[in-house]
């Protein structure tokens, strides 16, 4: 029993913390750009098709990490030229936009690779100990891989120079410009972190799922879900959502089936929107 | 001869044309393009993005085969098969309402959760496969009596369209439509004349559902088959991708995106691995360059088509339900409102008596505006109550606000639909408080005139351009045809937030006899906001000065200049 319980926490910590890495990119883009990024499920795909090819091509597994920033980041860039730029304050059009560039990478990686699910093998094989309970060692990477990341993001955020200018842009816009901040490039700048965010933790999953080209769309419902429910603008948020949304998923998904699950999860998203539009967590 | 009729000729050539696996296909495809008919409907009218339309068009579809299943052995089964495509449109409408009813969330997060939906429904049908046949779906599915060659199925599909098309038409000709085209531009000046924005967008969602609904019923008999890929992602994405391409803003946009796109996928998918990938491109290419799509193109040719349109007789609207009514009194009572730490309004007392025009005036900062919005309901006090006569306004919906106490309002910006002309945009405003739901579906209520109508054309001679658009006019006209519409509303009480802000001086001294003209015509009283000492000067019968959320003075104008308070905050300014 109590193994059981222990085996059942450990499995919710992993998955909220999971769910948590996975919404970074997506929190980082609506947050400060206040663009929502339809294609964020497809970047996190990209990611981890980064991990499939390292992997066919004989790489150690972590040079996936530098294919994928170098991969996603650059499409981001391109798009934050070629698109973004117009559109920022735009909702709307950007949400359109964002939908249309997901159809497109979808379709790109479609083409590509084919339709087949493709795995990929964990570097991290054999299982460790924790209270007793043997666990697969790659999971718990994760979960500690995850934890630093949005620790660290939290800090860099809260204190840094770069952060405090991205908290001035998305401000007031025109002040920041008007103080000599190049609201361009910090735009820019965010929207490349954003998506090279949602590779790298496409490449942390990577060894854990089935990659295949339609896996984003799942993740950009259920990330999404995480920051309507943690509320815009904070870390804690964000984190508070993942254990909602993740907490209740994997609660009901134990006692019924996914699909029960996955509508609970609807069902709490419009009940938020209902009662907290703003999210469990506002800041000031 | 009109595009409609080029349109049904073309659609019964078809099967002289082509073969018989053409004439397949396209009766396929007139179903799919009912259903992205209905997602034009929402996005190119109200502004709002399906992304899991083909939810409507799946449930339609399963409902469809159930009843046509079981009508195998009892017939009479069968007439209950439209309630298929109705059941799919109300519950589009429970989801509007649900939805829109609490925020009025219409961008993002209603995108968002259609997605959702849409993806749950796909998990439903594949897991709950006692009921849908899980995976494989619906299989055997008998089709209608009758409807069983190619050909009656071709013509079943293509009456389908065209009297969706037929009824579209007619919804996008009626006010309810312009309502609906009004509400994507500025939706809080739609619901300030008296309107429930929310519902009328559920209602769009509702009826673009039925749309889909009907493609979806038709579709289960035609094919014999129903999989969950119906309710799911794909076809959700396709129905969007070919709204967009043919051009969302009109009914024929869909239907020829549907047609040529998905025609060519189908021709295409299998021989040119990038084809899919093209259609992304073109799709991202035309909502950012070109909103108006395939049919955008051919703008010309309609036009030419169609020539001259009629200009007929206005007629004579009925009387506005508040015609008449003497204004009540209007009392703030203790009102404080918060935004976080800061104190917008603190505990603030305000009579505005019922006759008359009163000028409210204070340094920025002092709290007009948001007098203003607390009383037509916009912003939320956090303590006290507003009253007009024994009426509670404090915790009413904006649109019922202005509906029942007969509140209107002009806004700080001249807030007009700039995309709808200004025949449309003053009708809009005829309609608060006369139209019934029943005359928003006339299209002709939109040639509604009014006695008040007339004087002010007699006075403004651009308000009887009636077919340019509101965004072709001056800042000043815009002023005045916002002013306008507020009037035409009748409305008891008439709150105008600097009418006169960035006119010239003549254009003011005209807009200060409307307001005094407007103000006994119809017998409302006035509550202006100004900052012009000038204009407080000429029209205000009683002055309230606000300094810090609080009221700090009341009296005439002759008080309130020789009030030693007042001066003390206007100190500096002299004025």
């Amino acid at each position: 029993m109590q193994d059981l319980i222990a085996a059942q926490t450990i499995n919710l910590i992993y998955a909220v913390t999971l769910l948590a890495v996975l919404s970074l990119g997506l929190a980082v883009i609506f947050g400060l750009l206040g663009v929502l990024n339809l294609a964020h499920g497809e970047f996190i795909m990209l990611g981890a098709y980064c991990a499939v090819v390292v992997r066919q091509n004989g790489w150690p597994f972590l040079t996936a990490i530098p294919l994928a920033i170098l991969v996603c980041g650059s499409i981001g860039y391109v798009i934050e030229v070629l698109i973004m730029r117009r559109l920022y304050r735009r909702t709307f059009d950007t949400l359109v936009a964002t939908w249309g560039l997901s159809l497109l990478l979808r379709k790109s990686a479609e083409a590509v690779f084919g339709l087949t699910y493709r795995s990929v093998e964990t570097p991290l094989p054999g299982t460790i100990d924790v209270f007793g309970v043997p666990y697969p060692a790659y999971r718990l990477a994760v979960i500690g891989l995850g934890a630093t990341a949005i620790f660290v993001l939290a800090i860099w955020y809260g204190n840094s120079r770069t952060g405090l200018r991205i908290r001035a842009m998305t401000g007031n816009p025109e002040l920041a410009q008007s103080l000599g901040l190049s609201v361009k490039r910090l735009a820019a700048g965010t929207f490349v972190t954003g998506t090279c965010l949602a590779a790298l933790s496409g490449v942390m999953i990577a060894p854990l799922v089935p990659v295949f080209p339609y896996m984003g769309l799942d993740y950009v419902l259920r990330t999404f879900f995480v920051i309507v429910v943690g509320g815009l603008g904070s870390v804690i948020g964000l984190v508070y959502g993942a254990l909602a949304i993740g907490g209740l998923d994997s609660a009901v998904s134990a006692f019924s089936n996914g699909t029960y699950g996955y509508l609970s999860v609807i069902v709490l998203a419009i009940a938020f929107l209902w009662l907290r539009p703003r999210g469990i967590h506002v800041r000031g | 001869m009109s595009a409609a009729k080029a349109g049904i000729m073309v659609v019964l050539a078809v099967p002289f044309a082509f073969g018989e696996y053409a004439l397949y296909q396209m009766s396929l495809y007139f179903l799919y393009a009912v259903a992205a008919v209905g997602v034009g409907l929402c996005w190119g009218q109200v502004g709002v993005l399906p992304l899991g339309h083909a939810l409507f068009f799946g449930i339609a579809a399963y409902l469809a085969g159930f009843v046509l299943i079981a009508g195998d052995n009892a017939p009479w089964l069968l007439l209950l098969l439209p309630l298929a495509a109705l059941v799919a449109g109300i519950i589009a409408f429970a989801i509007g309402i649900l939805v829109f009813r609490r925020v009025g969330e219409s961008g993002p997060y209603f995108s968002m959760i259609t997605l959702a939906l849409s993806l749950l429904a796909f998990q439903v049908t594949t897991n709950w496969a006692s009921l849908t046949g899980g995976f494989d779906g619906l299989k055997d599915i008998p089709s209608l009596p009758g409807l069983d060659s190619t050909m009656a199925n071709y013509a079943a599909s293509a009456a389908a369209l065209v009297a969706v098309l037929a009824g579209g038409h007619w919804l996008m000709a009626s006010p309810l439509g312009v309502l609906w085209r009004a509400i994507a531009q500025n939706e809080r000046r739609v619901a300030l004349f008296g309107f429930n924005t929310n519902l009328l967008k559920a209602v769009a969602f509702g009826i673009s559902g039925l749309f889909a609904g009907i493609g979806g019923t038709i579709y289960a008999s035609q094919q014999g088959f129903v999989t969950p890929q119906v309710v799911g992602f794909g076809l959700s994405a396709e129905l969007v991708i070919w709204a967009a391409v043919g051009g969302r803003g009109s009914l024929v946009g869909p239907v020829i995106g549907t047609l040529l796109i998905g025609t060519l996928t189908s021709e295409l998918r299998d021989t040119f691995r990038f084809w899919e990938v093209l259609t992304a491109v073109s799709f991202i290419v035309v909502v950012l360059f070109f909103p108006s799509g395939l049919v955008g193109l051919m703008d010309p040719v309609v036009r030419w088509l169609d020539g001259k349109p009629k200009v007929r007789d206005d007629i004579e609207a009925p009387v506005s339900v508040r015609n008449g009514a003497p204004p009540r009194r209007l009392k703030i009572d203790q009102v404080t409102v918060r935004a976080g730490e800061v104190l917008i309004l603190d505990r603030l007392n305000l009579d505005l008596g019922s006759k008359g025009i009163s000028c409210i005036i204070g340094p920025n900062g002092a709290g007009k505006t948001s007098t203003f919005n607390v009383v037509s309901g916009e912003m939320r006090a956090s303590q006290g109550v507003v009253t007009y006569g024994d009426l509670v306004l404090t915790r009413m919906a904006a649109h019922r606000i202005a509906a029942t106490a007969g509140i209107g309002r002009k806004l700080q910006f001249p807030s007009v639909f700039p995309d709808l002309s200004i025949a449309e945009n003053l009708a809009i405003a005829l309609w608060s408080g006369r139209a019934s739901a029943s005359d928003l579906l006339r299209p002709w209520v939109r040639r509604w005139t009014s006695p008040l109508l007339r004087q002010l054309r007699l006075r403004y001679a651009f308000l009887s351009s009636g077919a340019r658009k509101a965004s072709e006019l001056s800042h000043g006209e815009r002023q005045i045809l916002e002013l306008s519409m507020a009037i035409l509303t009748e409305p008891r009480i008439l709150l105008l937030d600097e009418p006169c802000a960035g006119l010239s001086p003549d254009e003011t001294s005209t807009v200060i006899d409307v307001i005094r003209w407007a103000s006994e015509a119809t017998g409302c009283a006035v509550v202006i906001i100004e900052h012009d000492m000038s204009l407080v000067l000429k029209l205000a019968d009683a002055v309230y000065v606000l300094h810090n959320g609080t009221l700090l003075a009341r009296g005439s104008v002759k008080e309130i200049q020789a009030n030693e308070d007042v001066r003390s905050i206007y100190a500096g300014n002299r004025k």
